[in-house]
């Protein structure tokens, strides 16, 4: 039965449209399924999420136990990953190190889509905004990403909380504009039109016509702020912007490690491989999400 | 009736029997000095000035010894000695200072120094100088000779000459004409070995051999800050490097010659290679805990006796200090003049957890934020703060701690809210004596915001006591009382790792990196 057939009665129509959204969306996981590197970065995204969630049973340690008696201990069976300038477990730190960066990675992700949806939105729906926010967008921008979250983090004080809100002021931004631009693309699209056209009000349309289709894109991006305010994080704890210590956050262990390079050098390598871990497994979904979202991109996967 | 002092006679006793005792160890050839070549030596921040007698910072000081010289200063064993003064005549009444000048000391501008330069120093250390108090006593400078100053004193002041050789702000002799300026505004001319060329701020600061140094030929060779001073080196860099790893890279490759500081485990490392000196100097300051008395919880002297009992000393000195301390109650050195023994033993190094938690009980605590003020800066700092943070959660104490750099926790301190306690390793204080350590501690601008009325009294008779038996029991009172208001808490006394290339020779470590009566080893 085609969509035609069906159209005799509206209540027909509306399940068939159902049951197509249905089957596009177990063909869209089908395809992420598919999609090796999607496969290997949700692995260890999801491994990294699991001791980030369990930190507290994984742990063989207190972080925050010091230990005079074993300071700077290389690598052992007692302490896996060795210990650091305060005879405290690397392994354990790391461990409730990732719980930290999620933490901070997820609320930046969160707070960067709401600002950056909403902005968006309104600079590419609402014509005569557009230029006003934008240029104020432009003007974050002309700030490289990184400095201008150090500088923020720097005047707000070190705290998470605070390293969220730098980090949300950098990225937003980017996502305003990458939304803004799908919201022009598809506003001008023959069925936005015919929602106007049938009357449909401003709420409908942006909510229910424009917003769910520029949500490939925002996805995709938002896996890439993930990572990169995971990255941040680490580069503000280390400049001592970041949550202060004793807080096990990856950057202050790595921080913690750097006087020690060539006598301890575990204490800063563990959690720079936790920090590559995490962001190539974020990078590789958001990769995957992109080929699988893309349909130029799909079309040529999947002629070739 | 006037009687001459016996310093200078002792001076020499003293340098001759060194010199004597020498000569009978070298009887192997020695090493001939070499002249010339360019001695990097590496501290790790700026100098906030090189005007010496405007700050108490050490990172000025590093250098600042180099260039200028003041009257008087410590020997090695922390007696005064003349430097730029030829000797001091003290009254009878302990009055009247007659100070006769060497002759013939040359400043950098190449103007012999004179009485009128002497006098100009000293009154403008009384307007700007960073440790004015040292100064307060005189009620007079004149010039009462072409090359000598006499300065009169309110009142008998027996501690005077030791606080007037303080090298913490020394009160360094300028130009007349430079002691006219505000500070920070001179051109930065002494009487030392070495003159100054360039300050690049996070870089550098150059420093040129003073072919007219006019070398104390009453010594045989350097004594403290004193004695003969020889300049050898063509060129003297100090260079900025915050980051001690890139500092020691610095050094194993050879770029640079001296650290002034290197981590305790970097020290260790280098220890077996043979290209690399390393030298300990021990010990070199005391880590301390100081309350503010003027905020809760900190003000209540029954919670602070409660956090000196929880404290476990050994664990945070030996986090803190990786491993180079000494454990030991005494505000002054053990087995110093003034060490005043047992006293306060008891208080220190117990780590009783349930006592402690009695007596926060006792203090009627409530759960009250308990803000560590410490920075990242001094990695000592920051690494007790964290220390002393976990060992007071682990008594129930809600305490936080607030890191920042250095100079953010100088002003917070000045503060009377905003933190409740604050690590600081105090080098130069216990250095100088208990007149130097104690100053700090009592008055109007005290380390713990408020002070302590009996330790103001006991601080006025320890520096009003003629003889050194009379201050030594003075002391003894003021150890006591440290230990019954717990306004400070000495936590440990600490030691300074330093290393050179093995071709640096004639380093001796002391309070500032000497780099007069050092040279490079040419191969």
């Amino acid at each position: 039965m085609t969509v035609e057939e069906a159209a005799e009665t509206p209540e027909a129509l509306e399940r068939e449209v159902a049951r197509a959204r249905r089957r596009g969306i177990v063909r869209f996981f089908g395809r992420l399924a598919a999609h090796r590197s999607f496969r290997v970065g949700f692995a260890l995204f999801f491994l990294i999420v699991l001791t980030a969630v369990f930190a507290d049973l994984i742990a063989p340690y207190e972080p925050n136990k010091n230990n005079y008696r074993s300071l700077l201990a290389p690598p052992s069976m007692k302490h896996w990953f060795g210990t650091d300038g305060y005879g405290r477990d690397i392994l354990s730190r790391v461990i409730h190190g990732t719980r930290i960066s999620l933490g901070i990675g997820i609320s930046v992700v969160v707070m960067t889509g709401v600002f950056g949806v909403f902005l968006g939105m309104l600079a590419g729906y609402v014509r005569w905004l557009d230029n006003l926010l934008m240029r104020v967008m432009d003007g974050l921008m002309a700030f490289p990403g990184v400095l201008l979250a150090i500088a923020l983090a720097a005047a707000l004080g070190p705290s998470a909380l605070n390293a969220v809100i730098a980090l949300t002021v950098t990225f937003t931004p980017r996502t305003a504009r990458i939304v803004r631009s799908s919201v022009l693309v598809i506003r001008a699209l023959p069925y936005v039109e015919a929602a106007v056209a049938v009357g449909a009000g401003h709420g409908r349309i942006i909510f229910r016509y424009i917003l769910v289709n520029a949500l490939s894109p925002l996805i995709v991006q938002l896996t890439f702020v993930f990572a990169v305010s995971i990255l941040a994080e680490a580069i503000l704890s280390f400049l001592g912007v970041g949550p202060p210590p004793p807080a096990p956050s990856l950057g202050n262990i790595i921080a913690e490690g750097r006087t020690y390079l060539q006598e301890a050098g575990w204490i800063a390598f563990f959690p720079g491989i936790a920090i590559a871990a995490a962001v190539l497994g974020l990078n590789l979904m958001g990769d995957g999400l992109r080929d699988v979202t893309d349909p130029q991109l799909r079309q040529g996967r999947e002629a070739g | 009736m006037a009687k001459t002092s016996s310093l200078k006679r002792a001076g020499y006793l003293c340098t001759g029997l060194v010199a004597a005792a020498l000569m009978g160890l070298a009887a192997a050839p020695v090493q001939a000095q070499t002249a010339g070549g360019d001695l990097v030596v590496v501290q790790s921040s700026n100098p906030p000035s090189l005007d010496a007698m405007v700050t108490s910072s050490q990172a000025s000081r590093n250098i600042t010894m180099n260039i200028y010289e003041p009257l008087f200063g410590f020997s090695e064993d922390i007696r005064p000695i003349p430097i730029l003064a030829e000797s001091v005549e003290i009254s009878e009444d302990g009055t009247s200072y007659r100070i006769p000048l060497r002759e013939g000391v040359k400043f950098h501008n190449g103007d012999e120094m004179t009485a009128e330069d002497v006098k100009a120093s000293l009154e403008r250390y009384q307007e700007h100088g960073a440790t004015q108090s040292m100064l307060e006593p005189i009620a007079s400078i004149e010039v009462t000779g072409p090359l000598e100053v006499t300065l009169t004193l309110k009142e008998p002041t027996p501690t005077f000459l030791e606080a007037f050789a303080s090298p913490r702000a020394p009160a360094v002799i300028i130009p007349e004409e430079e002691a006219a300026k505000a500070p920070n505004e001179i051109s930065f001319i002494g009487t030392g070995p070495y003159k100054f060329v360039e300050y690049v701020p996070d870089s550098h600061v150059k420093l040129e051999r003073f072919d007219e140094y006019s070398a104390d030929t009453d010594h045989e060779g350097i004594d403290g800050f004193g004695g003969k001073k020889t300049a050898y080196l063509d060129t003297v860099t100090f260079r900025v490097i915050p980051e001690p790893g890139a500092a020691v890279a610095a050094l194993e490759t050879g770029e640079v010659h001296l650290l002034e500081q290197l981590p305790v485990p970097t020290a260790r490392r280098l220890a077996s290679n043979d290209d690399i000196e390393i030298y300990e100097n021990m010990p070199w300051a005391f880590m301390t805990f100081i309350f503010n008395m003027k905020e809760a919880p900190s003000d209540n002297p029954k919670f602070r006796e409660a956090v000196q009992i929880a404290l476990n000393n050994e664990e945070i000195m030996a986090i803190a200090t990786e491993g180079l301390f000494n454990l030991y109650h005494g505000w002054m050195y053990e087995g110093s003049t003034y060490d005043a023994g047992d006293v306060g033993k008891e208080y220190y190094n117990v780590a009783d957890t349930e006592r402690a938690k009695a007596l926060l009980e006792e203090a009627g605590y409530n759960n009250e934020e308990f803000s560590i003020l410490t920075d990242s800066t001094i990695p000592e700092h920051g690494k007790a703060g964290v220390v002393i943070g976990e060992q007071l959660k682990a008594i129930g104490i809600n305490a936080v701690i607030n890191q920042v750099d250095w100079p953010t926790a100088l002003k917070i301190r000045l503060q009377d809210e905003g933190w409740n306690g604050w690590t600081l390793m105090m080098g130069i204080e216990p250095y100088l004596g208990p007149a130097a350590l104690i100053s700090a501690l009592t008055g109007e601008a005290a380390h713990f915001r408020d002070s302590d009325e009996e330790l103001d009294a006991l601080y006025q008779e320890l520096i009003s006591t003629d003889s050194e038996e009379g201050r030594k029991a003075v002391f003894e009172k003021i150890q006591k009382r440290m230990y019954e208001f717990f306004g400070i808490i000495k936590v440990g006394e600490t030691g300074l790792m330093q290393a050179s290339r093995a071709n640096v020779e004639g380093f001796k470590p002391f309070r500032f990196p000497r780099v007069y009566d050092v040279w490079l080893e040419q191969n």
